[in-house]
């Protein structure tokens, strides 16, 4: 037997026990309120019978419990007996001294906790109601001998607050009083038991007390006592919740405390959660989650009145007020004291005077104030004032705060940019008139020069020994050595006549094939073209041999093609094909007096400058493929940068523009250098370097990066001026050429020199 | 110790210090090896006054003779005591100063005239000096004015001459090469002397062809086997001079039967390697020892070759054109080379990674268009320039020891002769001989 084992150690738990039991009684009453809430909802007016299927069912449900209707029907007068009942479940923890003489216990039962426990007859059930009956009508009167308060009623049942499945397989419930087991009631089947719910109508008021193994029929006055409950109301109806207070304290004479507790000690220890938290800052701290900003911003007691810095923090006036005037004092009375008034020597002496020195006033004297004559200079002043006060008003002046150094534009070193010409060490001496023009040989020995003495020299680069001269007799406007190293020709023009000449520094096989190109019979000037017959007539050059190319007027520019077999001539612009002896005119109109022609270094495509622009032609598709518009007054000079994309162009007002022609049609860079006309720019074939040389005897050296980086613009810095040329007959440089191998400026002047700069 | 008034006066305002005169010259001149106290401020003008004074003090017919002074291996180029103040020396102990015999012409020849330009000239040979003229011949000089070969061949300028060293001792025998324009190069073979007022002229022996430029520069291997020319086509050339192979023989064949009987054998020889690798005109080939060609170049390289592989073992980048490069001073290995700038820069290429200059000499004003090292002295050296200056320049001092500016124009070539003279021919047409120089 467990059970009564456990019995013994149940009463120091009473408190436990009252406990569980509330909260049992909790559970039926929740039951029971589910019901009155029901009831109250559907019932009205119907039967009172059939609201309550589903609510028993789940009863049944819930608790596995098979209802004892037979047990529970009783006749209507014995409500305060359940309510009696009820509160002895109340108050079990009470005491043992009316339980007594129960002894008899007949009720026996099923398996209570077992859900599934077979029900038996009907009859059998009735019997057992009866005898339940019986048995709860003994209980009633125990209570009401023993008990002083109507609540307290004991319960049958002295198990104590133990779980109720511990009696779960047993077949007795628990014991009496009289340490007699009490027997579980037999149980009746669930269609019974509905059954039985559906005929009884106060089956909705009772509830199960599975402890004592009874049901128990709610009074009316119990179901009002849980609605008000429910309403959270007190729970006896006569209970005033607003009752007039009444302060039974005696107030006279308390001087003391209400409570005479001593101080409690928490408040003389250190606050655990305070060292915490202060601990969690400190950590924060350390950690730099908290910052402190201390020192308070000091604010600038004195400000520089005259400094010339806008910043905002500068208080003061907005505007500067005018000096104030002096005031006025005796010598400006109108009868000032004789010590005031100036002699008129003194006076005399002021005449003499710079004007600014001169007094502004002189003291005057009149006998009365009606004599004093009106300011002469009243309206002038005024005037002053109002052109000061309408041009000049007295306010701060903003200035930019901008180091002037800072906008000048970050140049590298010129000392990383070498190598490029820097000294003059050769000479080229020989010519007797202004040289017009220089060309360099491709590989870089030799170098051709055209004067207007009428002679063209050959100058060895390495010594400055002149090679050959030939006498053409005219002015030669410009020489051009052929570009193919293979093909040391030179063509020159001179006059009306552009000679291609034998230079005769190739080896023997070159010289044969030169002379052969250059044979061309006396008399026969090949006609291919309609166009060109009028104006070039090809012919053999007796002087000196070689071709001569008779043009009608005079020609002015001669430019080689990459390839070393066209040649390009100015006037209108021709273009002469050696191999084949064929001239023909440019495909295309060119607009406007061409001063200067060039080839496109790779591609074939063609130069033309005027005086105002540059045009571009594509050869091939014999088009316009851009106009570029360098903005100047007359354009002198075009040279065409080694990579084909990049273009300067030298004007007579001495500007320098470099065209970036993937960029656009405008300059990219106009460098505005030289006082008087450039005659001449020129690329270097490798080196970053460009030149320009002016008729001021001056070249300028430029470095000039052209980046295979698309987005990256040229980089141009000026490097070197070279001078050493002398003037001669207004004109200065003529010609520059570079070398084609070395960083080395080659400048003719019209002092008939040829100078080589090296670096 | 007596001492001449010139430096008494500056005596006196000077402090004294204790030196002790050396050298390495013959007896006669020879100073008593006992320490004298000389006033600190004497300059090398002053110290070679008192060592000549010292040498009459023991030989009464002393001739006086300019003297160089050298501390710790540095001439003296200022006053005894900024020289030691410079050079952090103590003037406590006795100072010890070697003096030796100053490097500076005594004498200068009548100038040898040519009808052009002197482009080249070799003082190899202690018998002749050769010249190459603009006008195509080269020229064998005897002595200063004494021209007695006429080298006739060339139909350009001749640009560079070489001696090639005898083999045997036999003087009748002197094989010269000269390089030119024309692209080719020929040797001539100089018989014995005649004693002709006319100088004689002389055709060549073997034309050696090969480049397609202007031949630059040439040098003779010091065996004398072959020669080596560098060129306007970026090439390296080698030439066996002795082996005449059966083609030569017929093309000469055909141009004796041609020319007719004034003609001597002449034949003609291809070039037997070529070296190549310069991107620019070789302006300057040297060749000082069996298996070693040094080059120089426009693209602003001094390169060394082997000869047997070819290969270039030796790769310098001076940053500028270079036009003459020669090699010796210290045990024949350091690299001077001038250019397109008035620098004269030597090398050592046996310093391990660094292409720094180890000296610079700028004195000049113009391209530097010659240099040879001296023969026998590791210190000294000749440079001609544009500038018509022709400098000789001691490693142990940073000025030069003399300059020769007899000629009125560009100075294209200068090399030594009989180890005591200059010979430069310039843009003026002559070759200046400066003799008596005392180089030991």
């Amino acid at each position: 037997m467990k059970a009564p084992r456990r019995n013994g150690s149940e009463k120091p738990k009473n408190e436990n026990l009252k406990k569980s039991l509330e909260k049992l009684k909790a559970n039926n009453i929740e039951e029971i309120v589910k019901r009155i809430e029901d009831a109250e909802e559907t019932v009205v007016g119907s039967s009172e019978d059939s609201p309550f299927y589903p609510s028993s069912e789940e009863y049944d449900d819930d608790e596995s419990l098979s209802k004892d209707d037979g047990s529970i029907i009783e006749s209507g007068s014995q409500q305060s007996d359940l309510s009696e009942d009820e509160d002895s479940v109340h108050s079990r923890d009470d005491d043992d001294e009316s339980s007594g003489s129960d002894d008899d216990n007949p009720s026996g039962g099923n398996d209570h906790g077992s859900g599934d426990s077979v029900s038996e007859d009907e009859g059998n059930d009735n019997r057992h109601a009866e005898d339940n009956l019986g048995e709860s009508d003994d209980s009633r009167e125990i209570v009401e001998e023993s008990d002083s308060s109507e609540d307290e009623v004991t319960p049958r049942n002295t198990i104590g607050d133990v779980p109720l499945e511990w009696y779960k397989d047993e077949e007795h419930i628990g014991y009496d009083r009289a340490g007699k087991k009490i027997k579980k009631k037999e149980r009746q089947s669930k269609l019974d038991s509905f059954l039985a719910s559906v005929d009884d109508s106060k089956n909705w008021r009772k509830i199960y007390d599975d402890y004592n193994d009874e049901e128990v029929e709610l009074t009316k006055e119990e179901t009002k006592l849980i609605r008000r409950l429910l309403k959270g109301k007190a729970p006896h109806a006569d209970f005033d919740p607003y009752a007039p207070y009444v302060d039974w304290f005696d107030w006279d004479g308390a001087k003391h405390p209400l409570s005479n507790a001593p101080e409690p000690k928490r408040r003389f220890i250190p606050s655990k959660w305070e060292s915490k938290t202060v601990l969690r800052y400190v950590r924060a701290i350390r950690k730099g989650l908290i910052k402190f900003d201390d020192k308070p911003k000091e604010e600038p007691k004195f400000y520089a009145l005259w400094d010339d810095s806008t910043s905002a923090e500068r208080q003061g006036l907005a505007y500067i007020p005018a000096p104030k005037p002096k005031l006025p004092g005796h010598e400006e009375s109108y009868n000032p004291s004789p010590e005031y008034i100036p002699t008129q020597e003194e006076i005399n002496s002021y005449q003499l005077m710079f004007e600014e020195d001169q007094p502004k006033f002189i003291p005057k004297q009149f006998n009365s104030l009606r004599s004093v004559p009106s300011y002469d200079k009243a309206v002038q002043e005024t005037f002053d004032r109002c052109l000061d006060l309408y041009l000049c008003p007295r306010v701060r002046k903003k200035r930019i705060n901008i180091d002037p150094e800072s906008l000048k534009p970050k140049l590298p070193s010129r000392k990383d940019l070498k190598p490029y010409p820097t000294t003059c060490y050769l000479e080229y001496k020989g010519h007797t008139g202004p040289i017009m023009s220089i060309s360099t040989d491709p590989t870089g020995q030799w170098i051709a020069s055209g004067s207007a003495d009428g002679t063209v020299r050959i100058w060895e680069v390495e010594t400055g020994r002149c090679l050959r001269v030939w006498d053409i007799g005219e002015t030669i406007a410009e020489v051009a050595w052929n570009p193919l190293p293979e093909l040391p020709i030179l063509a020159l023009a001179a006059g009306e006549d552009v000679f291609i000449l034998n230079t005769k520094v190739g080896s023997g096989e070159q010289e044969e094939k030169i002379d052969e190109l250059l044979n061309v019979d006396h008399q026969v000037a090949t006609v291919e073209s309609d166009t060109s017959a009028s104006i070039v007539s090809w012919g053999h050059y007796d002087k000196h041999g070689g071709i001569r190319l008779k043009h009608f007027k005079k020609v002015t520019k001669v430019e080689w093609h990459r390839k070393g077999d066209y040649l390009s001539t100015l006037i209108s612009v021709l273009i002469h094909q050696l191999s084949k002896r064929l001239t023909q005119r440019v495909p295309f109109k060119t607009k406007g007096i061409p001063v200067s022609i060039a080839f496109h270094p790779t591609r074939s495509i063609f130069f033309t400058a005027t005086k105002k622009v540059v045009r571009v032609y594509d050869l091939l598709k014999q088009k316009l493929i851009k106009k570029l518009d360098a903005g100047v007054r007359e354009i002198s000079s075009i040279a065409i940068h080694p990579g084909g994309d990049n273009a300067i162009v030298g004007s007579t007002d001495g500007k320098l523009c470099w065209f970036d022609m993937d960029l656009s049609t405008r300059p990219y860079k106009v460098l505005r250098c030289h006082p008087k006309d450039i005659t001449r720019v020129a690329y270097h074939r490798s080196y970053p370097l460009f030149a320009s040389c002016s008729d001021d005897c001056t070249s300028y050296v430029f470095h000039g990066m052209v980046y295979s980086d698309m987005n990256q613009n040229p980089l141009i810095v000026p490097l070197e001026i070279l001078r050493g040329h002398a003037t001669a007959g207004g004109r200065g440089v003529l010609d520059c050429k570079f070398h084609p191998r070395q960083p080395w400026l080659f400048t003719a002047g019209a002092d008939s020199l040829i100078k080589l700069y090296c670096h | 110790m007596d001492i001449d008034g010139g430096i008494g006066a500056a005596e006196e305002s000077s402090r004294q210090m204790q030196v002790r005169f050396v050298t390495k010259l013959k007896p006669p001149y020879k100073v008593p090896p006992n320490s004298i106290a000389i006033p600190s401020n004497l300059t090398r003008f002053g110290l070679s006054v008192l060592v000549n004074n010292l040498l009459q003090a023991d030989n009464e017919d002393w001739k006086t003779e300019p003297f160089d002074f050298l501390i710790d291996g540095e001439l003296v180029r200022m006053s005894l005591e900024e020289f030691l103040l410079a050079k952090g020396i103590s003037a406590e102990k006795v100072l010890e100063i070697e003096y030796i015999k100053a490097v500076a012409p005594r004498k200068e020849e009548e100038p040898s005239l040519h009808d052009d330009w002197v482009s080249a000239v070799d003082g190899s040979s202690d018998r002749f000096i050769l010249t190459g003229c603009y006008d195509g011949f080269g020229r064998i000089w005897r002595n200063p004015g004494n021209c007695t070969h006429i080298l006739d061949g060339h139909s350009g300028p001749v640009t560079s001459v070489c001696f090639f060293k005898p083999k045997v001792e036999n003087v009748d025998d002197q094989i010269v090469a000269t390089a030119s324009k024309d692209r080719t190069l020929r040797l001539w073979k100089i018989g014995a002397e005649q004693s002709l007022d006319q100088p004689k002229r002389i055709s060549a022996f073997k034309i050696l062809r090969g480049h397609t430029a202007a031949v630059q520069s040439i040098a003779a291997q010091p065996s004398g086997d072959m020669v080596c020319s560098g060129s306007w086509d970026c090439t390296i050339s080698l030439y066996n001079i002795n082996a005449s192979d059966s083609e030569g023989d017929i093309v000469s064949v055909k141009k004796r039967r041609k020319d007719g009987e004034d003609r001597e054998f002449q034949s003609e020889g291809e070039a037997l390697s070529t070296l190549v690798g310069h991107t620019q005109c070789v302006s300057s080939v040297v060749w000082p020892q069996h298996e070693t060609i040094y080059s120089a170049s426009w693209d602003h390289s001094i390169r060394r070759w082997d000869v047997e592989t070819g290969k270039n073992s030796l790769n310098m980048f001076c940053g500028k054109v270079i036009n003459c490069l020669d090699i010796g001073g210290e045990s024949s290995a350091l690299i001077a080379a001038g250019g397109s700038d008035p620098i004269l820069q030597i090398w050592d290429p046996r310093k391990p990674g660094t292409l720094s200059p180890v000296f610079q000499f700028s004195s000049h004003n113009s391209w530097i268009s010659s240099c040879k090292w001296h023969n026998k002295s590791w210190f000294h050296l000749v440079t001609a320039s544009y500038d018509g200056k022709v400098m000789l320049w001691d490693l142990r001092t940073a000025w030069p020891l003399a300059v020769i500016d007899t000629h009125k124009d560009k100075v294209l070539c200068a090399d030594w002769w009989k180890d005591d003279s200059v010979i430069s021919g310039g843009a003026d047409s002559k070759l200046c001989i400066s003799s008596g120089i005392p180089v030991q």
